[in-house]
């Protein structure tokens, strides 16, 4: 799993934390950021294979990692990350996963994870999209 | 209704009780010593938008509330301060509430000493009726936005008090499931406790905020919802946990689109509730099925379960705030909130909930919604 780059985007380090511990078990490089600013930042820089957003519906600064990406300007440097793959948090005690998913012009993600955390589901659902074990 | 409704309909009333030509209402601001013109009736529209005066810059308003008694003008012995205007007499009140003048009611005539003191009496009961009104829409304001504030106070709890559970959650899951070391079967039993704990302590933040938000949304809100494409997702979201009590879930939707009154986060609420008891409440292998149908122009939605059932003594009290049946009590963590929230928001969307239910076979809750219309799929 070298080179395999996870970006977090949380501004809780504890739920940092409790992403953190099965993904690097599982062999993953976890790089961390606390703002939506500073996911950008370290999208460009590092390049990531996989992308974590908390998505607090309420608060859309989050969103905004996942429009730059996948409906980029012509002239976006991000433009040339559309390709990576976005899983998102999402409260786990309404279907708002199931809504958000339906609509991909409003929040265009490759999947979701509940929260609370499942470590073993997390995990499955990060190789998948970023096609280990396949 | 608006302020400045309210307003206009004074400043008319006075110029016809006074057969005036011309009316306006001021109000004080904040500061206590500008007026603004809220309201005219025969005079231009420019004046509404002229901004506050310092109450010392106009003559007839210092009198008016400083002496707290009306004033009558003539043209004769100094301007009417109306640039533009022909007036030649005037008459002014304060608008005064509970001791405290709040603004001031103008009349004007195009002919000189058209008004006398007398009437200013006539004005009394008018001016009152009008401070009244004013106070109410004041009042009512105030509590529209109280209201509003309740609203944002119940989203920003969502958050703040979800939060620290769910990372809790969230890191013991990750001690249970081995991620932060091997456990001793001591340890391991502590943190399954922390865990079971941890779960009802989400389930009840999770249930109070539905409750909470169920009670400041108000009808405004609701609108045309699939039902069928609502049920289908509580299905999908429901079935991982069907699957892992080795449970039968099916659902059967029908042909036409079933479009009922409501919102897509309240009959999640409904429907993510019975359809997650009958899972919690039925014994591995058993059992859940689902089914949207049209039955006598209404649409009906059945959830039925191979569960534990409900005693016959309970069945009066399900749908009471913090009531839980002696059985479900004894087999799983639950806060007794649930179904009151159902029912609040069934009943909301004009609708009824109905439940069936014989003990160690199984449970039905039928939920029935007014139509509002139907369409192929």
């Amino acid at each position: 799993m070298a080179n395999q780059r996870i970006l977090i985007v949380h501004d809780d380090p504890d739920m940092v934390a409790a992403l953190h511990l099965p993904l690097k078990s599982a062999g993953y490089d976890v790089l961390d950021a606390s703002s939506s600013q500073e996911g950008l930042q370290k999208i460009q820089e590092f390049s990531p294979t996989l992308i974590i957003l908390d998505a607090i519906l309420e608060t859309a600064s989050n969103l905004q990692i996942s429009l730059a990406l996948r409906n980029p300007a012509p002239q976006s440097p991000y433009a040339s990350y559309r390709h990576i793959p976005i899983l998102v948090l999402t409260p786990s005690h309404t279907t708002a996963s199931l809504r958000l998913g339906s609509d991909e012009a409003y929040l265009p993600v490759d999947d979701f994870v509940d929260m609370p955390i499942n470590p073993d589901m997390l995990l499955n659902k990060v190789n998948a999209l970023i096609g280990v074990g396949d | 209704m608006e302020l400045s409704h309210v307003l206009t309909y004074l400043a008319e009333s006075a110029a016809i009780a006074l057969r005036a030509d011309a009316a306006a209402v001021c109000l004080l601001d904040e500061s206590g010593t500008r007026l603004s013109v809220a309201a005219i009736h025969g005079l231009p529209a420019e004046l509404l938008d002229r901004g506050p005066q310092e109450i010392q810059s106009c003559a007839l308003d210092r009198e008016a509330m400083s002496s707290r008694a009306a004033v009558v003008a003539d043209a004769q012995h100094g301007p009417l301060e109306l640039p533009g205007q022909d007036f030649r007499a005037g008459l002014c009140t304060p608008l005064i509430h509970e001791g405290q003048p709040v603004g001031t009611l103008h009349v004007y005539a195009t002919v000189p000493e058209r008004f006398s003191e007398d009437d200013a009496v006539t004005l009394r009961p008018l001016v009152d009726l009008g401070v009244a009104a004013i106070t109410a829409t004041r009042a009512m304001a105030e509590l529209e936005a109280l209201e509003a504030n309740q609203a944002q106070f119940i989203r920003v709890m969502t958050h703040e008090l979800r939060s620290p559970v769910v990372v809790a959650q969230s890191l013991v899951r990750n001690v249970l499931e081995g991620y932060a070391g091997k456990l001793t079967d001591k340890q391991a039993d502590v943190f399954t406790r922390i865990n079971r704990r941890l779960d009802g302590l989400e389930n009840l933040i999770n249930d109070l905020l539905d409750l909470a938000a169920g009670k400041a949304l108000g009808p405004a809100e609701e609108g045309p919802v699939v039902l069928n494409a609502s049920i289908g997702r509580v299905v999908l979201l429901l079935q991982p946990r069907a699957e892992d009590k080795s449970l039968e879930m099916t659902f059967q939707s029908c042909r036409d689109q079933l479009v009922v009154r409501g919102t897509e986060e309240g009959l999640d609420r409904v429907f993510v509730n019975v359809v997650g008891n009958a899972v919690k409440y039925t014994s591995p292998g058993g059992a859940v099925a689902v089914s949207v149908q049209q039955v006598d122009g209404q649409a009906q939605v059945e959830v039925a379960d191979t569960g534990i059932g409900i005693p016959e003594e309970a069945l009066p009290h399900l749908f009471e705030e913090f009531y839980r049946a002696p059985n479900a009590k004894k087999t799983e963590v639950g806060t007794g909130l649930g179904l009151a929230i159902v029912k609040d928001l069934v009943e909301r969307y004009g609708g009824r909930i109905q439940v069936k239910s014989t003990v160690g076979v199984g449970t039905t809750f039928t939920v029935t919604l007014p139509l509002l219309s139907t369409g192929a799929v």
